[in-house]
């Protein structure tokens, strides 16, 4: 019989309890309260979330954000600064003790990569892993990935683009020099993709959840069992989203 | 003196130093170092901008006390190495 994980389907929230459910499950995890998890999950209202080595006012426009009404906050884990809308998220939790996991933090990228790769071919589409943390789809990116290591577990989280709005995407992001702004554009249009534009049509969030989480089960060989958030798992996001995502002094760290 | 470099790292991300240093002797005051890249544990970089103050703005230097750091917190970069490091720190030095 393979392998039982968790599977949490936690909805559409704010960027703040987004990042602090994702910590939550990391610290239960830590302390041995529940098995492996993978979580889908939408943002409501938009938002952008940064690297943690990110200045905030480099790359991000505040001003912007409150206008358009997009939340934004720091991520626990490196990377770039992402503008979620049309998407759909996942986390994985996972020892980092675990067989499936390779110790190699380039290694274990490349295998959860592979979970989200199978979960496109469900789809119909064809894609490629490009280290350090993409997915590309005949060379345009489809999905961004970020990972840390904590507690000895490994918390990887990321996005698959259902849609992409890349103007307005820059509208929010900073860039270095507005007369190349436009220049910019045409590059990051050149070089992102989404399900939509690959398939011509837009597809479900809940189809592409369903393909996402067969590629889990196909990558990893395990069974993902519906559940909840444990109590303790609440209480715990509820602290971290007021204590440190909500918190002007964690978002504006950099 | 307050100075800010971009420095593409190459086959790495992109990396954006704030810097604070005393002209008279090129030492660092204070420094920030962000960017898109991945280090672990993250909370090293603390350690690293911690640890770089008072040193003077010489590139193989500032490698060699970055490695020193990296090798002592066991820390693991990527999109990121000491060298590339030390070249954006001192692309923040006005000639």
């Amino acid at each position: 019989m393979s392998e039982r994980w968790r599977l949490l389907q936690t909805g559409f929230n704010n960027a703040f309890m987004n990042m602090a459910i994702d910590k939550a499950i990391l610290h239960a995890n830590s302390k041995g309260f529940i098995p492996p998890t993978v979580r889908f999950y939408g943002w409501k209202p938009p938002a952008i979330s940064i690297g943690y080595f990110q200045s905030l006012e480099e790359e991000v426009d505040i001003d912007a954000c409150k206008r358009f009404g997009v939340d934004y906050v720091r991520r626990i884990t490196g990377g770039g600064a992402v503008f979620h809308e049309h998407e759909l998220t996942y986390s994985i939790v996972i020892p980092e003790s675990h067989p499936e996991i390779p110790k190699n933090i380039m290694d274990s990228y490349g295998r959860i990569c592979g979970a989200l790769m199978k979960g496109l071919k469900h789809l119909g589409i064809e894609s490629e892993y490009v280290p350090i943390n993409d997915i590309v789809v005949k060379g345009k990116k489809i999905s961004g990935n970020a990972q840390t290591r904590k507690m000895q577990r490994v918390l990887q989280h990321g996005t698959i683009l259902l849609d992409v709005d890349v103007d307005k995407m820059f509208s929010l992001l900073r860039v270095p020099n507005e007369k190349i702004k436009d220049k910019l554009i045409a590059d990051v249009k050149e070089r992102v993709t989404s399900i939509k534009h690959v398939l011509g049509k837009t597809i479900a969030f809940n189809v592409v959840v369903e393909a996402m989480k067969k590629g889990f089960e196909e990558e990893f060989q395990v069974e993902l069992i519906d559940g909840e958030l444990t109590l303790e798992e609440k209480k715990l996001a509820k602290k971290f989203e007021k204590e440190i995502f909500s918190n002007r002094e964690w978002n504006h760290r950099r | 003196m307050q100075s800010k470099s971009v420095y593409k790292v190459p086959n790495g991300k992109l990396l954006k130093i704030f810097l604070d240093y005393n002209e008279k002797n090129d030492s660092i005051n204070t420094i920030r170092i962000t960017g898109d890249f991945f280090a672990y544990p993250e909370e090293a970089i603390e350690i690293i901008e911690n640890e770089l103050k008072g040193e003077v703005l010489d590139k193989r230097k500032l490698a060699e006390k970055i490695n020193k750091i990296v090798t002592k917190q066991g820390i693991k970069f990527i999109g990121l190495d000491a060298e590339g490091l030390a070249e954006g720190i001192v692309l923040c030095k006005h000639e």
